[in-house]
């Protein structure tokens, strides 16, 4: 027994501490792959938007759906929405959850993944305002956009661009609509009616959504992303089948918003 | 008009008063850095090291020529896409090192402003009784310099308290940052900004009680 048990220790003191250095260098391998930098603006209610300290709404909840099927560790970076594809690229964080609609310019840089949100463009002006029915009234108005958006380009794509006083904000676009400085802001249908719903800014719609577009998550386009890319698109697909994708969205806005 | 709503205010106070610390951080590391900076460039100034005199004299009108969110956002955005090495910089780390170039160019000129100043008897009058240069510095014209300097200097550093601000448009989630969140998901901007803007205001309010303090002690010596 004693015997035994002197000549298996020191083996057994290896293979411990053989596992023990796997585990840890596996570990930290993981731990380097496995948190997941997810950048957003914080300033988009209610997909992303700080309340009580506390980083929320939509974007934030299906993000973390997503890091509890895949087990990456989901960390959030807030930095002001023009930043974003910038820290992309300087690898700062590994994707955006920003609602950022799917465009060919952007599809020749970034990998995308599935389309998890559906919604149009809108335009939105100050509570009273009926002389602004929809995008065709635009001309001879200024209209604030986001920095960097696909607004600022669908606006720049109408044919009478040149007669719309575009103006580009890092943010707070519907205060200055509110104050009566821009006639009008484009923004997604879903949230700016949710805006109009929750918040004391007194703003109307303008007519009906003018542009469909697709919302997705984009990645790097090398190998790292790649990887990255199709891990979320099977947890999306998981969530979709499921009805948790649906339910997220029901929660955040009474309807569902991710169905093509 | 709406009525101000004064329990989002009161809610919002304590939320805010968290970021306070890395506000302050940020100006107490880059009044640290600038400090030790200024002091050397102003040292090169006054005895006009030849060749180190003319780098010094480049850096002072860059950095006070052009204003400090160019520079932030040059280190920031601009710099890591010439040396890529660079993106390891994050947004506290380009603010206090943006806070330190720009207000140590400003406060070298003051620190050096405070040297000539004192009266160039005494200097002949030290060296006559035999003390070194080095002596001198240190004896007699640091110590009358100090004096002079500590209101201008006081005063850079109550500026980059309220200059940490800048930081937000970096991505950092200082005080202006968390307020600047706060209020586009409340919306209820005026009383956001009002909430910060007292915030600032009783930091600064009370660092000026502290200069008024420091003064009066370095002056003690000349009180009768």
């Amino acid at each position: 027994m004693a015997k035994r048990s002197t000549s298996t220790a020191p083996w057994r003191r290896t293979t411990l501490a053989l596992a023990l250095g796997l585990a840890t260098s596996l570990g930290a391998m993981t731990t380097q792959a496995d948190t997941l930098r997810v950048g957003m603006s914080g300033g988009y209610y209610p997909f992303t938007y700080v309340e009580q300290d506390e980083l929320k709404g939509f974007e934030v909840d299906l993000m973390n759906a997503i890091g509890n099927i895949t087990g990456d560790d989901v960390e959030f970076v807030t930095a002001s929405f023009s930043g974003l594809a910038g820290m992309l690229d300087s690898r700062r964080i590994d994707t955006i959850a920003n609602q950022i609609t799917i465009t060919p310019e952007r599809q020749e840089k970034y990998l995308f993944s599935d389309p998890y949100v559906y919604d149009g463009a809108q335009v939105v002006v100050r509570k009273g305002n009926d002389a602004i029915h929809g995008v065709e009234d635009l001309k001879g108005k200024t209209v604030a956009v986001n920095l960097g958006s696909n607004y600022e380009q669908l606006l720049n794509e109408l044919p009478y661009a040149d007669d719309i006083n575009i103006k580009t904000y890092d943010s707070n676009i519907e205060q200055d609509v509110a104050l009566g400085r821009a006639d009008a802001f484009v923004m997604d249908r879903v949230s700016a009616t949710q805006v109009i719903k929750d918040k004391p800014l007194p703003l109307q719609l303008a007519g009906q959504p003018f542009s469909r577009i697709e919302n997705a998550y984009p990645f790097r386009d090398d190998e790292a992303g790649a990887a990255m890319k199709d891990r979320i698109d099977e947890a999306l697909a998981e969530l979709r089948e499921s009805g948790k994708l649906s339910d997220i969205s029901e929660k955040w806005f009474g309807t569902d918003i991710t169905q093509p | 008009m709406h009525a101000l709503d004064f329990d989002y205010m009161l809610g919002l106070v304590p939320i805010l008063l968290g970021y306070l610390p890395l506000t302050l951080e940020m100006a107490a590391a880059g009044m640290a850095c600038a400090l030790v900076l200024a002091c050397l460039l102003a040292v090169i100034r006054v005895t006009r090291i030849p060749g180190l005199n003319a780098v010094a004299l480049l850096f002072i009108s860059f950095f006070r020529g052009t204003p400090l969110l160019v520079q932030l956002f040059l280190f920031y955005y601009g710099l890591p896409q010439v040396l890529t090495f660079l993106v390891a910089i994050n947004g506290i780390t380009a603010t206090i090192l943006g806070l330190t170039l720009h207000f140590s160019a400003y406060m070298a000129e003051s620190i050096r402003a405070a040297i000539v100043g004192i009266d160039r008897s005494q200097t002949e009058a030290a060296l006559s009784i035999g003390m070194t240069r080095a002596q001198l510095m240190r004896r007699i014209v640091l110590p009358q310099a100090t004096r002079i300097a500590t209101p201008t200097l006081m005063n850079y550093f109550i500026d980059m308290i309220k200059s940490t601000s800048l930081a937000f448009t970096l991505g950092v989630t200082e005080l202006m940052g968390a307020t600047q969140k706060e209020a586009a998901g409340s919306f209820l901007y005026f009383e956001a900004f009002l909430v910060v803007a007292v915030i600032y205001w009783i930091v600064v309010e009370a660092l000026s009680w502290v200069q008024k303090w420091l003064e009066q002690r370095l002056n003690r010596a000349y009180q009768r």
